[in-house]
């Protein structure tokens, strides 16, 4: 099952304003772009323009992201809200 | 300052509401904030809870509690390439383990809190905490609370201990990704991330069956496993985030594959993800400090040794005691003083149990148990099961063959095999 449709399983009650920050003055610069490939949720995605954009409404809360960084561009806090799972 | 409870609990999974029970048990006014809308909602296991610690915190009770089914099966499975080496254990007295599935579980749980007059605040995210005069200030979306005595069960993410700047990672300059992999520093080496499936399928037994599978989680180091619940089935992978930060593999693309090469079919149900702490012994974080005691995946008590994973009773035990501690430091007056939950740790089967598996997940935490040893065993077996018109080998021929056809030095043959026993 492609991404979208597996994260759309889930109900997540998204907020009006990301959870998540880059700072894509770093992120431009990034060789590797870890977060990318961490995160089990697609939120990261390569960029030219930004270097990273963050899709942050796919984000699972997973945590992953407070050390998916290791040069200290991404600042990750929990959403008031997102996911809720019904199995867990 | 004023204080609205004796003690403050951080997050109501099974550490938080084990410490809320036990503290309430003994007479202390408590508080759970939780930031899910109920206990259980936010919260991911395999899972598969070895059951000692609910029972010791209940006794009898722990029947009421919505377990899956009894695991009495369990399958071990390493496959390389196109071989599989498996073999299977059951035994229908035991009943020492059973399938869980969190959200049903935690709420439940939270329940049992709530009847003995413990409040636990839900959608209720504590985003910061401050020292004041002696105490601690805990900022939340719903006001501030004041107490002297905080228990941490905030999970693997560990929020509270790097709010009081106990936890903290260090920054690096820019570079490629493999220059940092064997940097103590490097705190992705530090954690596994779990990916997990719901399956709609439901087991013909009456009782559950455990499968741990190595071998199908593609370059990236990591296990798998599969349970079986009442009507469903539970299947993931424990990957480590260095690893996933080396390949280009993506979890949910190695959950897919892993779910068509173990042939399980049926309507996918949920996806979710949630961190693992995967410390080495000897590098934990902080388990006390002023005024705090930490508890369950926030400290790091997870033991993942390649055959079993446990963290849910490490979590449930841990809360015991920081409950029993919160009494004890309330009773002295100084809430500063928190040491007595680490002496209590270190009498328990949670420090016992992980120093003892921290001699095999050294050995889990290396490439030879990924690929070299299923290599030479998928050899080994192939070679004695195979008949043709050559000569049969000889079994110690055959094994010396592949550990040197595997490049696997005696020496660390011999080492590797002792930390296993
Ligand atoms: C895929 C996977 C498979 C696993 N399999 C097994 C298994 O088979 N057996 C086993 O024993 N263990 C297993 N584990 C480990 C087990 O899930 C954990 O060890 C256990 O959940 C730890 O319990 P805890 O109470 O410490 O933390 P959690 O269960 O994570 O609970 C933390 C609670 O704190 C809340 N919280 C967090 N931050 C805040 C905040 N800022 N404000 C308010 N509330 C907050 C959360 O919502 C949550 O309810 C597995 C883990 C994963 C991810
Ligand atoms: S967030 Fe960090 S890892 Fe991701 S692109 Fe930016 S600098 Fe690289």
């Amino acid at each position: 099952m492609e991404l979208i449709k597996r994260l759309g399983l889930n109900k997540n009650e998204v907020g009006n304003t990301s959870h998540i920050t880059v700072n894509t003055d770093i992120c431009k610069k990034c060789i590797d772009k870890p977060c990318i490939k961490v995160c089990p949720a697609g939120t990261y995605e390569d960029d030219k323009e930004n270097g990273i954009i963050v899709h942050y409404e796919r984000c699972l809360e997973c945590g992953a992201a407070l050390y998916a960084c290791p040069f200290g561009a991404l600042d990750f806090k929990y959403p008031e809200k997102g996911v809720s799972y019904i199995y867990g | 300052m004023d204080y609205d409870v004796d003690v403050a609990i951080m997050g109501g999974g099974l550490a938080g509401i084990s410490a809320a029970i036990t503290a309430a048990n003994k007479g202390l006014s408590v508080i759970v904030l939780e930031r899910g809308e109920r206990s259980g909602s936010k919260n991911v296991s395999g899972g598969r809870m070895y059951i000692h610690s609910l029972e010791k915190l209940l006794g009898n009770r722990f029947r009421d509690a919505p377990l899956e089914l009894p695991i009495k099966k369990e399958t071990f499975e390493i496959y390389t390439e196109e071989k599989k080496i498996s073999f299977s254990f059951e035994n229908k007295e035991t009943e020492n383990s059973y399938s869980i599935l969190r959200s049903k579980f935690d709420t439940w749980f939270a329940s049992e809190a709530e009847n003995m007059g413990v409040p636990v605040s839900y959608s209720t995210l504590v985003s910061g905490i401050d020292r004041e005069d002696g105490g601690l200030v805990l900022r939340s979306d719903r006001g501030d609370i004041r107490t002297p005595l905080l228990i941490e069960s905030d999970g693997a993410a560990a929020f509270a201990s790097r709010y009081l700047g106990l936890v903290k990672e260090k920054q690096f300059s820019m570079q490629p990704v493999e220059k940092l992999e064997n940097n103590p520093d490097f705190m992705p080496r530090q954690f596994m991330v779990g990916v997990k499936e719901i399956i709609d399928k439901k087991t013909e037994n009456t009782y559950g069956e455990a499968r741990t599978i190595l071998g199908l989680s593609g370059d990236i180091k990591g296990g798998g496993f599969s349970y079986t619940n009442k009507e469903t089935t539970s299947i993931g992978l424990t990957l480590k985030l260095d690893s996933l930060e080396k390949h280009k593999e993506k979890a949910f693309e190695l959950i897919e594959d892993f779910r068509e090469k173990l042939g399980i079919e049926g309507k996918l149900l949920e996806y979710s993800a949630h961190l693992i702490p995967f410390y080495r012994f000897d590098s934990l974080p902080p388990r006390y400090a002023d005024n705090l005691m930490v508890t369950g995946d926030a400290a790091g008590f997870l033991i993942n040794d390649g055959f079993t994973i446990r963290g849910m009773d490490n979590a449930i035990e841990s809360g015991r005691l920081a409950g029993e501690a919160a009494k004890k430091i309330f009773d002295s007056g100084d809430y500063r003083d928190t040491f007595i939950y680490e002496q209590m740790l270190e009498d328990s089967f949670i420090l016992k149990d992980m120093k003892a598996a921290s001699r095999i997940s050294t050995l889990f935490g290396n490439e030879r148990t990924f690929d070299a040893y299923p290599k030479m065993m998928a050899g080994i077996m192939e070679r004695m099961f195979s008949v043709t018109d050559n000569p049969r080998e000889n079994i110690k021929d055959v094994m010396r063959d592949e550990v040197k056809k595997n490049g696997i030095g005696y020496y660390t043959l011999i080492e590797d095999m002792l930390k296993v026993i």
